[in-house]
């Protein structure tokens, strides 16, 4: 469990590297039974849609950013309301880079704000947004879970 | 006569407007601890809270905990699950799509409100509504935003997620 206490205003959140490929495009279709094939149909996304390559679900960029925080300080920080837009299409292969800074800190309610983006190799940000987590006012150090 | 940046879009017809007042049918569903390892998989999720009931106890949830985002896979079943012929031909559903001469459509954004967490055996009951349909003019032409409200609610009527997404239409 990690404590609010050690966490401090303006700083950065250890960046998460994703490379989701088409066997993850697909494996997150298939468990939200999203059928769109710009998601798994290469051709029809090169030919038809005119995109360089199959897009990462904007849904799956937000939860890359959640997941930049709950990897870094352990699943009691719960996530308690995010907002985020994308800016840029991502593609299968791209490398993306989650990271983020921490925002303001209520100590007393063990809430604290994260601005949070999702960035491609070239700098591109391709997801931005910001959230609230709570935490609950356990004293331990914050520890990073393990990635698969 | 309306000012000139007004005249430029006209998109949004009566139709429309009527179809974003109607009401959307109910989806409820019963989450099993499949759903939920799909789903933890799915994103790259290796805490056994998401997959293994023993753990989930320990860390004191009565069964299997499902990950911050999973209502999202909720929705996607309720638009998603109508018959083949239903779907359109790049295999989305427009089960939440307006009117429009248009379908070519952008991520606008996502606003999620989370409220009690889901358990797997937990029944959820999706409420749906259009609560935003405006449109404005752009350097490409008129773009349309919808903006979809959609509220998960577990047995016991408490919120689990709150969810409101915008869609840009081109």
């Amino acid at each position: 469990m990690s404590s609010i206490h050690a966490l401090a205003a303006g700083a950065h959140i250890p960046e998460l590297v994703r490379t989701p490929d088409p066997v993850d495009l697909f494996g997150f279709s298939a468990a939200a039974w999203l059928l769109h094939r710009i998601h798994y149909d290469l051709p029809f996304t090169t030919d038809h849609d005119g995109h360089p390559g199959l897009l990462v679900h904007g849904p799956l960029q937000g939860t890359y950013m959640i997941q930049s925080v709950q990897w870094w300080l352990g699943y009691e920080a719960s996530l308690m309301s995010v907002k985020y837009r994308h800016s840029s299409p991502a593609y299968a292969g791209d490398t993306l880079t989650c990271g983020g800074t921490i925002g303001a800190i209520d100590d007393a309610a063990g809430l604290f704000n994260a601005e949070l983006w999702v960035k491609k190799d070239d700098g591109t940000v391709t997801t931005s947004g910001a959230a609230t987590f709570k935490i609950p006012g356990v004293t331990t150090s914050a520890t990073r879970s393990e990635q698969p | 006569m309306a000012d000139e940046q007004n005249t430029a879009v006209n998109v949004i017809t009566e139709q429309a407007r009527q179809w974003a007042t109607e009401p959307f049918e109910q989806h409820e569903t019963t989450v099993s601890r499949t759903d939920i390892a799909r789903y933890a998989r799915a994103v790259g999720e290796t805490n056994p809270v998401y997959y293994d009931v023993e753990a989930a106890q320990r860390a004191g949830h009565p069964d299997v905990l499902a990950p911050a985002y999973f209502p999202y896979t909720i929705r996607m079943q309720a638009a998603h699950l109508i018959a083949r012929s239903d779907l359109e031909p790049d295999g989305s559903s427009s089960a939440d799509v307006p009117p429009l001469p248009t379908n070519r459509a952008m991520a606008g954004e996502t606003r999620l409100e989370m409220g009690a967490l889901i358990h797997a055996g937990d029944t959820i009951t999706l409420d749906k509504r259009i609560v935003d349909l405006y449109e404005k003019s752009g350097r490409s032409g008129a773009l349309v935003f919808v903006t979809t409200e959609f509220v998960f609610t577990n047995q016991h009527n408490e919120m689990v997620m709150n969810e409101r997404f915008t869609r840009i239409y081109q």
